[in-house]
This record gives structure tokens, sequence and C-alpha cells, in this order.
């Protein structure tokens, strides 16, 4: 029986619960083990990106201490892996903690890459015939690199077609506290990127990002558009069991 | 540099991304620039990777051994006729040029394309002398017939379409109304062989200087830096010392990958390798060249144990072409001489963070700019770095730290948010306390109107779900 933690994001308490409960119905449906540490907060990235490295470094050894055992570290979001998988290697470069932070950083992995690329799920797709495109988020796509393993996932739905969208590899501008300091400049960009949803003629953005999600499927909502961002675990347990998206 | 007309931060923002033309310009320009040199990467070249870890190693092994490089430079130009000049200020480096005008009585130079003499702020010290600098690319001539700045390292007018080139020849040069590229370019050559004819002194920049050769290699497309180069009597280059490499094989590596990186060309046009001036026997060329090398707080940067990457820079403007802010914004935004995710790394360094800082914020940490840089500069992780310094955290902080005024209530809001984060409980009762990200608007409302900010542009998510009570009642999930 495989065995895991699973790692709700800060996104993920706060926002979007459903997003988590669908992660936790994934993996169940494998057969995998969940535990779900109550006493999780956030990876610390918001502190980190704004450059309060003292605080994030603290935030960090918090998540090091809590997830204690030798059981991957799921995680259903590229940007929050990345930082905790990669970015924490970097916080703690001349840290007398790098070991410790080292072994954690080498269990932790996106949730997409532990169901595409550890347990090469089997999926039946009980959903109508749907046109859908895909929002990568950037610390998925060139830390994480979750982002092939995500698309996988999608592909196994036979009745899913998946159209590119142009300028894929472009910040939709959420960035953090970049949207909230800089927001003027964040709306141009999902304005800019959400132009290019438009042009695919898919009435569904699907993406493995709760942050992007909540930027783009946001913004498209203020400007009335009938197009709706699903995160992309919500989609998948929709498609599996049949259900209207 | 011209700082004294700074406007605030957040007034130019909204002036910029208020100017439609300007990012409908912007926007093609680099979409074009990013496919081109994406397809000449995936057809010209086998091992683009290895090119570009070979470039990394050429350049810090001339940045580790940079003392040495410099005076073998020197000796070795000097042994080619070259006469060296040592510049440790911005302002030694044009006062340099301007003894050595005032020396030959030349009231009028004439200009390559060159970022290094922007960063000096020459044109602006000459004319406060009464003397005249002409710029002659043609980028660089449509802004300063229009009396702008370059908006890009690479493509100085680029924000402008040829409609607008034409109204601006029009206006300056009292041409007839053209938008044909052709026939503008025909506006431009007239006006600059009339200024080329009897030029004695010619500025250029330098792409790479080769220590072992004593020589310097210059690339460009146009031909017009080249007349600079070689039609003048005097020939003038300005080089920061970072230009300097050992070997003629390392410079010809990185111009392999400046070129498809800037514009996505294969090889520029013009490859110009000065080794001296006019010796006897040659045709043309002129009597005297004289290079600068200029410091202006490189050795600062140098010294640094993660901003000395930033030296690698080869100024090819790849990281701008691909930054999403950038194209939204132009930089002329960023109100210092070098714009995109590279100035975001420099333009504190050399200027100061007290000056340049707010720049720190034109970035969503996307890591496109780390991802196109050709010689591997961590851009990303240097901007956050210089967040850091800029909140007086990190060691080692850059040129003008200690003039900072630090945000007392989002440094008070961040360590409010390190308590919450590192308490479970602390935790969960601030969610139960609000409908979304709570800790987020809690924490900033002494520092910025969050809530106001993001439901201007954005509706928000509601919740409608306690997630650990769901949870626990999942069977095969051990809430602990």
């Amino acid at each position: 029986m495989k065995k895991v933690y699973l790692y709700a994001t800060c996104l993920g308490t706060a926002a979007m619960q459903e997003s988590v409960l669908n992660s936790v119905k994934l993996l169940r449906r494998e057969g995998v083990e969940v535990i779900f540490k109550k006493n999780q907060t956030c990876c610390s990235q918001p502190s980190f990106n704004s450059g309060y490295f003292k605080e994030s470094k603290n935030i960090a050894l918090y998540n090091i201490n809590l997830f204690e055992k030798d059981y991957p570290i799921v995680v259903p979001s590229g940007s929050c892996a990345g930082m905790m998988s990669h970015d924490y290697l970097e916080l703690f470069k001349d840290d007398n903690n790098f070991e410790r932070v080292k072994e954690f950083s080498s269990r932790v992995i996106e949730l997409s890459q532990y169901l595409d690329e550890v347990l090469n799920v089997n999926y039946e797709d009980k959903g109508e015939p749907i046109k859908v495109t895909w929002h990568s988020n950037c610390h998925a796509l060139r830390i994480q690199k979750s982002i092939q393993a995500s698309k996988n996932l999608i592909k196994r739905l036979k009745n899913v077609e998946l159209i590119d969208l142009e300028y894929e590899e472009e910040c939709c501008g959420f960035g953090g506290t970049f949207s909230v300091k800089e927001s003027e400049i964040s709306n141009a960009m999902a304005r800019e990127k959400i132009k290019n949803i438009q042009k695919t003629g898919a009435k569904y953005l699907i993406s493995g990002d709760g942050g992007c999600l909540m930027n783009i499927a946001g913004t498209m909502s203020k400007m009335g558009l009938d197009i709706k961002g699903v995160h992309l675990y919500d989609f998948l347990v929709k498609r599996l069991e049949g259900v209207k998206i | 540099m011209s700082e004294q007309h700074k406007l605030p931060h957040e007034q130019i923002v909204k002036i910029k991304l208020n100017d439609e033309q300007m990012r409908e310009n912007l926007s093609n320009a680099m979409h074009t620039l990013q496919k081109n040199r994406l397809k000449l990467i995936d057809e010209k070249f086998n091992d683009w990777q290895g090119l570009r870890e070979r470039a990394k190693q050429a350049k810090n092994n001339a940045l580790m051994s940079l003392n040495e490089r410099l005076l073998e430079f020197e000796k070795n130009a000097t042994k080619n006729g070259i006469q060296v000049h040592w510049a440790s200020s911005d302002e030694d480096a044009c006062e340099i040029i301007y003894e050595l005008m005032r020396e030959k009585n030349i009231s009028k130079i004439l200009k390559g394309k060159s970022m290094a003499s922007e960063e000096i702020g020459l044109n602006h010290y000459l004319e406060n002398k009464g003397l005249k600098a002409v710029e002659t690319d043609l980028g660089e001539l449509i802004l300063q017939l229009n009396g702008e700045t370059p908006v890009h390292i690479v493509v100085p007018a680029i924000h402008k379409n040829r409609y607008e080139i034409g109204e601006i020849f029009k206006d300056k040069l009292g041409s007839e109304l053209e938008s044909e590229p052709e026939k503008l370019n025909a506006i431009a050559r007239k006006h600059l062989r009339d200024e080329f004819e009897g030029l004695k002194m010619g500025l250029s920049g330098v792409n790479f200087a080769m220590s072992e050769e004593g020589a310097f290699w210059l690339i460009e497309n146009e031909g017009n830096g080249r007349m600079c180069t070689t039609a003048s009597d005097i020939h003038v280059a300005l080089c920061g010392i970072e230009k300097v490499m050992q070997s003629f094989e390392d410079a010809a590596t990185m111009v392999h990958l400046l070129t498809p990186s800037a514009t996505g060309q294969f090889i520029p046009t013009y490859n110009n390798i000065i080794t001296g001036p006019r010796k006897n026997g040659d045709l043309d060329g002129p009597k005297e060249v004289h290079v600068i090398l200029f410091d202006h707080h490189r050795s600062d940067m140098l010294a640094h144990e993660d901003y000395y990457e930033a030296l690698r820079c080869i100024r090819c403007g790849a990281c701008m072409n691909f930054c999403p802010v950038y194209d939204k914004i132009g930089g002329h935004t960023y109100q210092t001489v070098y714009p995109g995710p590279i100035g975001e790394v420099i333009s504190p360094n050399i200027f100061g963070i007290d000056h340049t800082g707010d720049i720190l914020n034109f970035c969503s940490l996307c890591g496109r700019c780390s991802e196109v840089c050709p010689v591997k500069i961590p851009l990303a992780d240097l901007i956050r770095k210089l967040r850091s310094n800029k909140v007086g955290q990190g060691k080692n902080p850059p040129l003008g730290a200690n003039m900072l005024h630090h945000n007392a209530a989002e440094a008070f809001a961040f360590r409010n948010f390190e308590k919450i984060a590192t308490s479970g409980n602390l935790w969960r009762f601030s969610l139960s306390k609000a409908h979304y990200f709570n800790w987020f608007i809690q924490s900033f409302k002494n520092t910025l109107p969050v809530v106001k900010k993001w439901s201007q542009f954005k509706d928000l998510p509601q919740i409608k779900k306690n997630l650990y009570k769901e949870l626990e009642n999942i069977e095969g999930v051990s809430c602990e």
C-alpha cells in the first residue's frame, strides 16, 4: 500500500478546498493512503518572492519539521511544489540545515507527476465530447517541470480535445504579490492571456495552478465572458465520474 | 542619465500602460523576435545548450581573472598602436572623450550604437560643454531627433512604427511624409551622408575585447557603425571592463550566441575586428584608435557573491524580448538606462538601488528571462535577491542600499505572516475568520488596499466547504 502526505497549499486550505478534496479523491481511487497534516500552512512563497528570506526560512523549517516521516509529499500545485523541491535548496544554500532541507525537498512531487509518472494511472472518460485549452503555470513549467505530466493526464481522456493556447509560455500576471503590487500591469497581462484563450474557441480553461486560475478566471468573470476556468484536479474527477462541468 | 525628470512609479506605469500604440508595436515586435530566435535555434544549432554552457564558462573565466585580462589587453593593444585609457567613473569616461575633442579641436562626433555611452550620459555631458554628438544608428537617430532615450538595448526605437517614424522625419528633417521602409531609409541615409562628410572623430561601443590579441570585436547590421570607426581620423571605443575576454575563440563563442538571441539572425551583417589604427600602406582606417576601459561600479559587482553573474551579460536583449512585463510597459517605464530583466539587475548595481530599486517590482518572477539568457544569468533569482536587499535583508547589499527607506508596514506584515504560517492553530483560526485568503488581507491591510486592488479587475472565488471536516470523513485519509 502506498502512503503519501498531501500538501494542500495555502490557497487550497483558504480558497480552493474543492480542488484539495478532489486531489484526495484521485489518490484514493488508486488505492493510495493519504496523510493530511492538519497543522500545515503555506510553503512561504509570498514572503520568499517579496525578498523576506528570514521569515521564509522559518516557515520552511516549520514545514520540514511537520512532514517528518519518509513519505512522498504530494502537492496539487506546480508552483508550491517547485518552491519546496527547488527554491528551498537555494534559500538554504549556505545554511547548517541544508542536508535536512535537501532530504525534504527530494520527497516533494507535484500531484500530476505522481499520477502520471509514478502510478501511471488508467483513466476512463465518462464525460461528453468537449474542447478545452490549457494554461501553463510558470513555476510548474520552468521550475517543477510538471506541465508534461499534467497534459499527459488530460490526454488520457478520450472525449477531451486539448486545443493549443497561443503564447502558452507567457505569464498570466498572477505572480503572487506581483498581482497586488502591480495590479494594473498584472491586469494587462491577464487580458492578453484571455485574448488568446478566446481565440482557441474553447469554453473551458484548464490549469493546474490555483493562483493563475483565480487570476484568469476572476478576470474573465469580471469581463462577463462565458469561459470557465477549471482546476485540473476538479476537471479530472468530473470526467471520471461523468459529472457535468 | 537624466534622472532629474523621473516620474513617480505609479504615474509612469499608468501613462505607458495607456499608450495603446506603443503596446501594440512592442507586442508585435517582441513576438516576431521570439519566433525568429526559436526558429533559428531549432534549424541551425545542434547543441545550443552546450554552447550556452561554454559561453558561461568562458565569460566566468575572464571575470575570475579580470585584473590579469585587463592588463594583458592594455599591453597587447598598446603594442598594436591602440591608446588605452582608464576611467573609474561615468564622469571620468566622459571627461576623457571631452579632453580628446578639446585637444584635437573637434566640436562634433558621430556615434555608432553604444549603450555604454548612454550609461555614462555622454551626449548630455558634451552638450553641456557646447559640443555635439550625432547618432548614426537608425534607431538612435530617430530617438535623438525626437528627444527620446532608447526603449530597448538592441532595438532602441522598436516602440515606434513606420508611420510614426515618417512623421518624425517630416517634422525634424523637413522631408516628405513617407511610411515605406525603403523611403525612410533613404531619408536617413541622405541626412547621415551629409554628417559623415569631413568626419573627424567617431565613437563606438565594444562588443567583445580579446586580451591575447589586444583587439576588439564590433558587430552591427547597418554599416553606419563601421563608418564611424573607419571613415574618421580618430576612433574612440567605449568599453566596460567586463567586455574583456581572453581569446579570439572565446569571443567567437559569444558572437555565435549574440545575434541569434538578439534578433534571430544567424550572423550579423557586419563583423568588425579592430586591431589598431591605419598602418603604413593601408588605404583607409583612422589614424588614431583609443579605447576607454571604464569601471563604473563593475568592480563592486564583481566582488559580490551573487550579482557578479550579471557581468556575463552580452547585451543581446533576449530577456526583454521574452519578458511579459516589458512588452506591456516598454523600456521607458523603467526610467533607467537598462530596462527589462537585465536592467532590473544591473541598474540598481550601477546607479544605486536607492535610485532604481522601484523597478524590481516589474517582475512576476515567471523565470522566462533566466530560461532564454544565452549566458545563463539566473536573472529571476537575482531579482529576488535584490528585493531581499531592498527590504534590508540579505548579505552584501548593492550600491545605495544604505540610503533606502524600508517599508516598515510591509516588514511588519511579513513578520505577521511568518507567525501565522508557523502555527497550525493560528492558521486555521485566521482561515475561519474570513472567506478568502484571510492572512493576506489581514497582513497587508496596513500596507496596501489589497482587496480593492484585486477586485478592481477580478472577481474573488467563494468558499463553500469545510475542508478539515470533510477530510476526516474520507476513508483512507488520516488527519494527524
